[in-house]
Protein backbone atom coordinates (compact mmCIF):
# COMPACT_ATOMS: atom_id res chain seq x y z
CA UNK A 1 0.00 0.00 0.00
CA UNK A 2 1.62 3.05 -1.24
CA UNK A 3 0.97 6.11 1.74
CA UNK A 4 2.78 8.66 -0.65
CA UNK A 5 1.41 11.13 -2.81
CA UNK A 6 2.47 12.22 -6.11
CA UNK A 7 1.31 15.43 -8.20
CA UNK A 8 -0.94 13.66 -9.95
CA UNK A 9 -2.64 11.84 -7.31
CA UNK A 10 -2.79 15.99 -5.47
CA UNK A 11 -4.24 17.16 -8.72
CA UNK A 12 -7.22 14.24 -8.69
CA UNK A 13 -7.67 14.56 -5.08
CA UNK A 14 -8.47 18.62 -5.84
CA UNK A 15 -10.41 17.97 -8.77
CA UNK A 16 -12.65 15.76 -6.90
CA UNK A 17 -12.83 18.40 -4.45
CA UNK A 18 -14.14 20.93 -6.67
CA UNK A 19 -16.34 18.60 -8.97
CA UNK A 20 -18.46 17.52 -5.98
CA UNK A 21 -18.58 21.25 -5.55
CA UNK A 22 -19.70 22.02 -8.34
CA UNK A 23 -22.10 19.25 -8.76
CA UNK A 24 -23.74 20.26 -5.61
CA UNK A 25 -23.84 24.22 -5.73
CA UNK A 26 -27.31 22.24 -5.69
CA UNK A 27 -27.50 21.68 -2.32
CA UNK A 28 -27.33 25.53 -1.34
CA UNK A 29 -30.97 26.12 -3.20
CA UNK A 30 -31.76 22.89 -1.15
CA UNK A 31 -30.20 24.13 1.91
CA UNK A 32 -32.37 27.76 1.59
CA UNK A 33 -35.17 25.43 0.99
CA UNK A 34 -35.15 23.73 3.72
CA UNK A 35 -34.75 26.56 6.04
CA UNK A 36 -37.20 28.94 4.97
CA UNK A 37 -39.80 26.22 5.31
CA UNK A 38 -38.53 24.56 8.63
CA UNK A 39 -37.59 28.28 10.70
CA UNK A 40 -41.48 28.79 11.16
CA UNK A 41 -41.77 25.76 13.02
CA UNK A 42 -38.73 26.34 15.13
CA UNK A 43 -36.86 22.63 13.12
CA UNK A 44 -34.85 25.97 10.68
CA UNK A 45 -31.28 24.85 11.91
CA UNK A 46 -32.09 21.35 10.42
CA UNK A 47 -31.53 22.44 7.25
CA UNK A 48 -27.92 22.52 7.66
CA UNK A 49 -28.04 18.96 8.81
CA UNK A 50 -30.34 17.31 6.15
CA UNK A 51 -27.92 18.73 3.25
CA UNK A 52 -24.64 18.47 5.70
CA UNK A 53 -24.02 15.14 3.55
CA UNK A 54 -23.77 16.16 0.86
CA UNK A 55 -20.24 18.25 1.82
CA UNK A 56 -18.45 15.69 2.92
CA UNK A 57 -19.08 13.42 -0.19
CA UNK A 58 -15.57 14.00 -1.74
CA UNK A 59 -13.83 12.64 1.42
CA UNK A 60 -14.91 9.19 1.70
CA UNK A 61 -15.27 8.98 -2.22
CA UNK A 62 -11.25 9.54 -2.21
CA UNK A 63 -10.61 6.99 0.38
CA UNK A 64 -12.61 4.82 -1.84
CA UNK A 65 -10.54 5.84 -5.31
CA UNK A 66 -7.01 6.12 -3.37
CA UNK A 67 -7.26 3.74 -0.73
CA UNK A 68 -3.98 4.86 1.14
CA UNK A 69 -4.11 6.67 4.79
CA UNK A 70 -4.28 10.57 4.12
CA UNK A 71 -6.77 10.49 1.03
CA UNK A 72 -10.37 10.93 2.66
CA UNK A 73 -8.58 14.07 4.36
CA UNK A 74 -6.69 15.46 1.51
CA UNK A 75 -9.99 14.99 -0.85
CA UNK A 76 -12.18 17.01 1.40
CA UNK A 77 -9.60 19.76 2.40
CA UNK A 78 -8.39 20.31 -0.86
CA UNK A 79 -11.76 20.09 -2.64
CA UNK A 80 -12.43 22.99 0.32
CA UNK A 81 -9.63 24.85 -1.04
CA UNK A 82 -10.54 24.51 -4.10
CA UNK A 83 -14.22 26.03 -3.47
CA UNK A 84 -12.55 29.04 -1.99
CA UNK A 85 -11.61 30.58 -4.96
CA UNK A 86 -15.00 29.26 -6.77
CA UNK A 87 -16.84 32.20 -5.56
CA UNK A 88 -18.23 30.06 -2.83
CA UNK A 89 -19.97 32.23 -0.49
CA UNK A 90 -17.72 31.51 2.39
CA UNK A 91 -14.11 32.19 0.73
CA UNK A 92 -11.24 31.25 3.30
CA UNK A 93 -13.95 29.96 6.26
CA UNK A 94 -14.33 27.26 3.79
CA UNK A 95 -10.61 25.87 4.91
CA UNK A 96 -12.03 25.35 8.60
CA UNK A 97 -15.50 23.63 7.58
CA UNK A 98 -12.92 21.41 5.37
CA UNK A 99 -10.35 20.45 7.83
CA UNK A 100 -12.96 19.24 10.31
CA UNK A 101 -15.04 17.41 7.70
CA UNK A 102 -11.43 16.02 6.77
CA UNK A 103 -9.98 14.91 10.12
CA UNK A 104 -13.86 13.37 11.07
CA UNK A 105 -13.99 11.33 7.75
CA UNK A 106 -10.45 10.46 7.78
CA UNK A 107 -10.94 8.92 11.31
CA UNK A 108 -13.52 6.58 10.25
CA UNK A 109 -11.09 4.71 7.85
CA UNK A 110 -8.01 4.86 10.04
CA UNK A 111 -10.38 3.31 13.05
CA UNK A 112 -11.04 0.55 10.52
CA UNK A 113 -6.73 0.77 10.00
CA UNK A 114 -7.29 1.35 6.80
CA UNK A 115 -8.35 -1.77 5.17
CA UNK A 116 -11.92 -1.40 4.84
CA UNK A 117 -12.87 0.49 1.33
CA UNK A 118 -16.45 -1.20 1.69
CA UNK A 119 -19.35 -0.78 3.53
CA UNK A 120 -17.34 -1.04 7.03
CA UNK A 121 -14.52 1.56 6.20
CA UNK A 122 -17.90 3.72 5.13
CA UNK A 123 -20.38 3.37 7.72
CA UNK A 124 -17.28 3.86 10.10
CA UNK A 125 -16.44 7.17 8.08
CA UNK A 126 -20.13 8.28 8.70
CA UNK A 127 -20.30 7.32 12.33
CA UNK A 128 -17.55 9.25 12.60
CA UNK A 129 -18.23 12.56 10.43
CA UNK A 130 -21.52 12.69 11.69
CA UNK A 131 -19.95 13.16 15.82
CA UNK A 132 -17.14 15.08 14.68
CA UNK A 133 -18.76 17.76 12.77
CA UNK A 134 -21.84 17.66 14.99
CA UNK A 135 -19.65 18.54 17.74
CA UNK A 136 -18.09 21.50 15.72
CA UNK A 137 -21.71 23.24 15.45
CA UNK A 138 -22.28 22.80 18.85
CA UNK A 139 -20.05 25.42 19.38
CA UNK A 140 -19.56 27.36 15.69
CA UNK A 141 -23.51 27.24 15.44
CA UNK A 142 -24.61 27.50 18.51
CA UNK A 143 -26.03 24.20 18.88
CA UNK A 144 -25.37 24.40 22.59
CA UNK A 145 -28.46 26.40 23.26
CA UNK A 146 -30.71 24.16 21.51
CA UNK A 147 -32.96 22.11 23.76
CA UNK A 148 -31.72 18.43 23.99
CA UNK A 149 -34.99 17.45 22.08
CA UNK A 150 -34.13 19.53 19.34
CA UNK A 151 -30.53 18.38 19.28
CA UNK A 152 -31.50 15.09 19.28
CA UNK A 153 -33.77 15.02 16.15
CA UNK A 154 -30.91 17.52 14.29
CA UNK A 155 -28.43 14.67 15.25
CA UNK A 156 -30.51 11.73 13.33
CA UNK A 157 -31.17 14.27 10.16
CA UNK A 158 -27.82 14.46 10.13
CA UNK A 159 -26.90 10.86 10.33
CA UNK A 160 -29.35 9.98 7.93
CA UNK A 161 -28.49 12.89 5.75
CA UNK A 162 -24.21 11.30 6.28
CA UNK A 163 -25.76 7.73 5.56
CA UNK A 164 -27.21 8.68 2.47
CA UNK A 165 -24.97 10.55 0.62
CA UNK A 166 -21.05 9.81 2.17
CA UNK A 167 -22.70 5.70 2.63
CA UNK A 168 -25.24 4.93 0.00
CA UNK A 169 -24.26 7.28 -2.50
CA UNK A 170 -20.37 7.47 -2.43
CA UNK A 171 -20.69 2.86 -2.19
CA UNK A 172 -22.94 3.24 -5.49
CA UNK A 173 -20.28 5.55 -7.21
CA UNK A 174 -17.55 3.33 -5.78
CA UNK A 175 -19.81 -0.10 -7.86
CA UNK A 176 -19.91 1.76 -10.99
CA UNK A 177 -15.99 2.40 -11.09
CA UNK A 178 -15.36 -1.42 -9.93
CA UNK A 179 -17.47 -2.46 -13.05
CA UNK A 180 -15.48 0.00 -15.20
CA UNK A 181 -11.81 -1.24 -13.52
CA UNK A 182 -10.88 1.71 -12.79
CA UNK A 183 -10.42 0.42 -8.61
CA UNK A 184 -10.32 -3.26 -8.01
CA UNK A 185 -12.94 -4.95 -6.15
CA UNK A 186 -12.89 -4.57 -2.14
CA UNK B 1 -0.04 42.07 4.06
CA UNK B 2 1.39 39.08 2.70
CA UNK B 3 -0.68 36.32 1.47
CA UNK B 4 0.24 33.45 4.11
CA UNK B 5 -0.21 35.97 6.41
CA UNK B 6 -3.32 37.25 5.39
CA UNK B 7 -4.94 33.98 5.16
CA UNK B 8 -3.64 32.63 8.78
CA UNK B 9 -4.64 36.14 10.41
CA UNK B 10 -8.31 35.34 9.17
CA UNK B 11 -8.54 31.37 9.82
CA UNK B 12 -7.18 32.35 13.67
CA UNK B 13 -9.82 34.96 13.92
CA UNK B 14 -12.56 32.78 12.11
CA UNK B 15 -11.61 30.48 14.73
CA UNK B 16 -11.61 32.03 18.09
CA UNK B 17 -15.10 33.71 17.46
CA UNK B 18 -16.60 30.33 16.81
CA UNK B 19 -15.72 29.40 20.29
CA UNK B 20 -16.39 32.68 22.23
CA UNK B 21 -19.85 34.53 22.66
CA UNK B 22 -19.15 38.56 22.10
CA UNK B 23 -20.59 41.11 19.86
CA UNK B 24 -18.74 44.08 19.51
CA UNK B 25 -15.62 42.23 18.62
CA UNK B 26 -17.69 40.54 15.56
CA UNK B 27 -19.34 43.65 14.88
CA UNK B 28 -15.83 45.28 13.99
CA UNK B 29 -14.57 42.64 12.04
CA UNK B 30 -17.78 43.15 10.17
CA UNK B 31 -16.64 46.77 9.25
CA UNK B 32 -13.22 45.64 8.71
CA UNK B 33 -14.04 42.77 6.16
CA UNK B 34 -16.30 45.16 4.57
CA UNK B 35 -14.21 47.52 4.04
CA UNK B 36 -11.36 45.29 2.63
CA UNK B 37 -14.16 43.79 0.42
CA UNK B 38 -15.26 47.22 -0.51
CA UNK B 39 -11.68 48.20 -1.24
CA UNK B 40 -10.87 45.35 -3.70
CA UNK B 41 -13.30 47.00 -5.67
CA UNK B 42 -15.83 44.00 -6.38
CA UNK B 43 -18.57 44.79 -8.36
CA UNK B 44 -22.03 45.18 -7.21
CA UNK B 45 -23.42 41.58 -7.88
CA UNK B 46 -20.50 40.05 -5.88
CA UNK B 47 -20.84 42.92 -3.17
CA UNK B 48 -24.87 42.02 -2.83
CA UNK B 49 -24.44 38.13 -3.31
CA UNK B 50 -21.85 38.77 0.08
CA UNK B 51 -24.71 40.26 1.61
CA UNK B 52 -27.75 38.59 0.92
CA UNK B 53 -26.84 35.07 1.00
CA UNK B 54 -25.94 34.91 4.28
CA UNK B 55 -28.76 36.33 5.60
CA UNK B 56 -30.35 33.25 5.11
CA UNK B 57 -28.21 31.08 7.65
CA UNK B 58 -28.25 33.84 9.98
CA UNK B 59 -32.05 34.38 9.63
CA UNK B 60 -32.04 31.03 10.31
CA UNK B 61 -30.08 30.58 13.83
CA UNK B 62 -31.18 33.62 15.65
CA UNK B 63 -34.74 33.28 14.88
CA UNK B 64 -34.64 29.36 16.14
CA UNK B 65 -32.46 30.54 19.07
CA UNK B 66 -34.41 33.37 20.43
CA UNK B 67 -37.61 31.80 19.33
CA UNK B 68 -37.52 28.02 19.93
CA UNK B 69 -34.89 27.76 22.19
CA UNK B 70 -35.71 27.62 26.16
CA UNK B 71 -33.76 30.93 26.97
CA UNK B 72 -34.54 32.87 24.20
CA UNK B 73 -31.23 34.25 24.43
CA UNK B 74 -31.73 37.39 21.81
CA UNK B 75 -28.23 38.26 22.46
CA UNK B 76 -26.37 35.32 22.04
CA UNK B 77 -28.76 34.96 18.64
CA UNK B 78 -27.07 38.04 17.61
CA UNK B 79 -23.10 36.99 17.93
CA UNK B 80 -24.48 33.72 15.68
CA UNK B 81 -25.79 36.33 12.70
CA UNK B 82 -23.00 38.15 13.61
CA UNK B 83 -20.72 35.07 12.83
CA UNK B 84 -21.93 34.03 9.83
CA UNK B 85 -21.39 37.69 8.22
CA UNK B 86 -17.86 37.64 9.68
CA UNK B 87 -17.08 34.16 8.03
CA UNK B 88 -18.34 35.71 4.94
CA UNK B 89 -16.66 38.67 4.83
CA UNK B 90 -13.43 37.93 5.88
CA UNK B 91 -12.99 35.02 3.85
CA UNK B 92 -13.62 37.03 0.61
CA UNK B 93 -11.52 39.92 1.89
CA UNK B 94 -8.87 37.20 1.55
CA UNK B 95 -9.77 35.31 -1.67
CA UNK B 96 -11.26 38.29 -3.33
CA UNK B 97 -7.90 40.39 -3.13
CA UNK B 98 -5.15 37.70 -3.93
CA UNK B 99 -5.03 36.22 -7.00
CA UNK B 100 -4.74 32.07 -6.40
CA UNK B 101 -1.71 32.24 -8.17
CA UNK B 102 -0.33 34.73 -5.48
CA UNK B 103 -1.16 32.97 -2.50
CA UNK B 104 -0.02 29.27 -3.76
CA UNK B 105 3.41 30.81 -4.52
CA UNK B 106 3.68 32.56 -1.25
CA UNK B 107 2.56 29.26 1.04
CA UNK B 108 5.34 27.64 -0.90
CA UNK B 109 7.99 30.38 -0.61
CA UNK B 110 6.98 32.08 2.59
CA UNK B 111 4.94 28.84 4.37
CA UNK B 112 7.12 26.16 3.03
CA UNK B 113 4.35 24.05 1.87
CA UNK B 114 5.70 21.51 -0.36
CA UNK B 115 5.73 22.50 -4.25
CA UNK B 116 3.48 19.77 -5.48
CA UNK B 117 0.61 20.71 -2.66
CA UNK B 118 1.11 24.69 -4.11
CA UNK B 119 0.75 23.64 -7.43
CA UNK B 120 -1.21 20.83 -7.99
CA UNK B 121 -4.20 22.37 -6.39
CA UNK B 122 -3.70 25.30 -8.18
CA UNK B 123 -3.68 23.37 -11.50
CA UNK B 124 -7.14 21.89 -10.61
CA UNK B 125 -8.28 25.29 -9.44
CA UNK B 126 -7.67 26.65 -12.83
CA UNK B 127 -9.48 23.67 -14.38
CA UNK B 128 -12.46 24.99 -13.05
CA UNK B 129 -13.94 26.70 -16.49
CA UNK B 130 -13.54 23.19 -17.84
CA UNK B 131 -15.18 21.21 -15.01
CA UNK B 132 -18.27 23.32 -15.07
CA UNK B 133 -18.86 22.58 -18.96
CA UNK B 134 -17.87 18.78 -18.24
CA UNK B 135 -20.61 18.78 -15.68
CA UNK B 136 -23.01 20.24 -18.09
CA UNK B 137 -22.02 18.33 -20.94
CA UNK B 138 -22.57 14.71 -18.75
CA UNK B 139 -25.83 16.18 -17.85
CA UNK B 140 -27.20 17.33 -21.60
CA UNK B 141 -25.94 13.77 -23.16
CA UNK B 142 -27.96 12.33 -20.14
CA UNK B 143 -31.14 14.92 -21.11
CA UNK B 144 -30.84 13.22 -24.57
CA UNK B 145 -31.33 9.84 -23.46
CA UNK B 146 -34.43 10.63 -21.66
CA UNK B 147 -32.03 10.18 -18.35
CA UNK B 148 -32.27 13.33 -15.75
CA UNK B 149 -28.89 13.10 -14.25
CA UNK B 150 -28.97 15.12 -10.95
CA UNK B 151 -26.38 15.33 -7.58
CA UNK B 152 -28.24 12.20 -6.01
CA UNK B 153 -27.34 9.96 -9.17
CA UNK B 154 -24.08 7.71 -9.51
CA UNK B 155 -24.10 7.71 -13.07
CA UNK B 156 -23.38 11.74 -12.65
CA UNK B 157 -20.40 11.73 -10.26
CA UNK B 158 -19.20 8.23 -12.10
CA UNK B 159 -19.02 10.40 -15.36
CA UNK B 160 -16.76 13.25 -13.89
CA UNK B 161 -14.53 11.15 -11.82
CA UNK B 162 -13.64 9.47 -14.86
CA UNK B 163 -12.69 13.39 -16.69
CA UNK B 164 -10.58 13.80 -13.46
CA UNK B 165 -8.47 10.92 -13.52
CA UNK B 166 -7.61 11.72 -17.16
CA UNK B 167 -7.25 15.25 -16.83
CA UNK B 168 -5.06 14.83 -13.63
CA UNK B 169 -2.67 12.24 -15.33
CA UNK B 170 -2.48 15.41 -18.43
CA UNK B 171 -1.94 18.12 -16.59
CA UNK B 172 0.50 15.90 -13.99
CA UNK B 173 2.51 15.25 -17.46
CA UNK B 174 1.98 18.72 -18.94
CA UNK B 175 3.65 20.08 -15.74
CA UNK B 176 6.52 17.77 -16.04
CA UNK B 177 7.02 18.04 -19.05
CA UNK B 178 7.65 21.92 -18.36
CA UNK B 179 10.41 20.94 -15.65
CA UNK B 180 8.25 20.57 -12.36
CA UNK B 181 10.07 18.05 -10.85
CA UNK B 182 8.96 16.64 -6.96
CA UNK B 183 10.81 17.74 -3.94
CA UNK B 184 13.58 19.39 -5.62
CA UNK B 185 14.55 22.73 -5.29
CA UNK B 186 12.90 25.19 -7.19
CA UNK B 187 14.06 28.69 -7.99
CA UNK B 188 11.72 31.33 -7.54
CA UNK B 189 10.43 33.49 -10.38
CA UNK B 190 8.39 36.04 -8.66
CA UNK B 191 9.39 36.51 -5.26
CA UNK B 192 6.87 37.12 -2.67
CA UNK B 193 8.42 39.41 0.12
CA UNK B 194 7.66 38.59 3.64
CA UNK B 195 8.66 41.66 5.73
CA UNK B 196 8.94 42.71 9.23
CA UNK B 197 5.55 45.13 8.60
CA UNK B 198 3.87 42.25 7.60
CA UNK B 199 4.49 40.47 11.12
CA UNK B 200 4.03 43.93 12.52
CA UNK B 201 0.49 44.25 10.80
CA UNK B 202 -0.53 40.47 11.73
CA UNK B 203 0.34 40.98 15.38
CA UNK B 204 -0.84 43.99 15.30
CA UNK B 205 -4.30 42.89 14.33
CA UNK B 206 -4.57 39.85 16.16
CA UNK B 207 -3.90 41.83 19.26
CA UNK B 208 -6.36 44.33 18.69
CA UNK B 209 -8.59 41.77 18.36
CA UNK B 210 -7.82 40.53 21.79
CA UNK B 211 -7.93 43.47 23.47
CA UNK B 212 -11.73 44.56 21.98
CA UNK B 213 -12.20 40.48 22.77
CA UNK B 214 -11.50 40.62 26.49
CA UNK B 215 -12.68 44.65 27.00
CA UNK B 216 -15.97 44.66 24.86
CA UNK B 217 -19.42 42.01 25.59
Amino acid sequence: MSTRYHLKDIILLALIGIIFGVIYYAGDFIYNGFSILLTPVGLGPMANDLTMGLWCMAGPMAAMLLRRPGAAFLGEFLGAAGEMFLGGQWGAANLISGFVQGVATELGFAVTRYKHYDWLGLASSTFFATLITFGWDWFRNGYAHFSLGLNLILLVARFISMFVFCGVLVKLIANLLERAHVIKPA
Amino acid sequence: MNPSLKLLLVLLLSLEISFTQKLVVNLLLIAVGLGLVIATRPGLLTLLRLLVVPAIPAATLSITIGLFTPGHDWFFAAVLASRVYVYVLLGSAVTLSTPPLRLARSLEQNAHLPAKFAYGTLAAINLLPRIVTAVKTIKAAGQMRGVTLSFWSPRLYFKAILSAITWSEQLAQAMESHGFVENQPRTVAQPIPLSKIDWLRFVGSFGLAQVVLIAFP
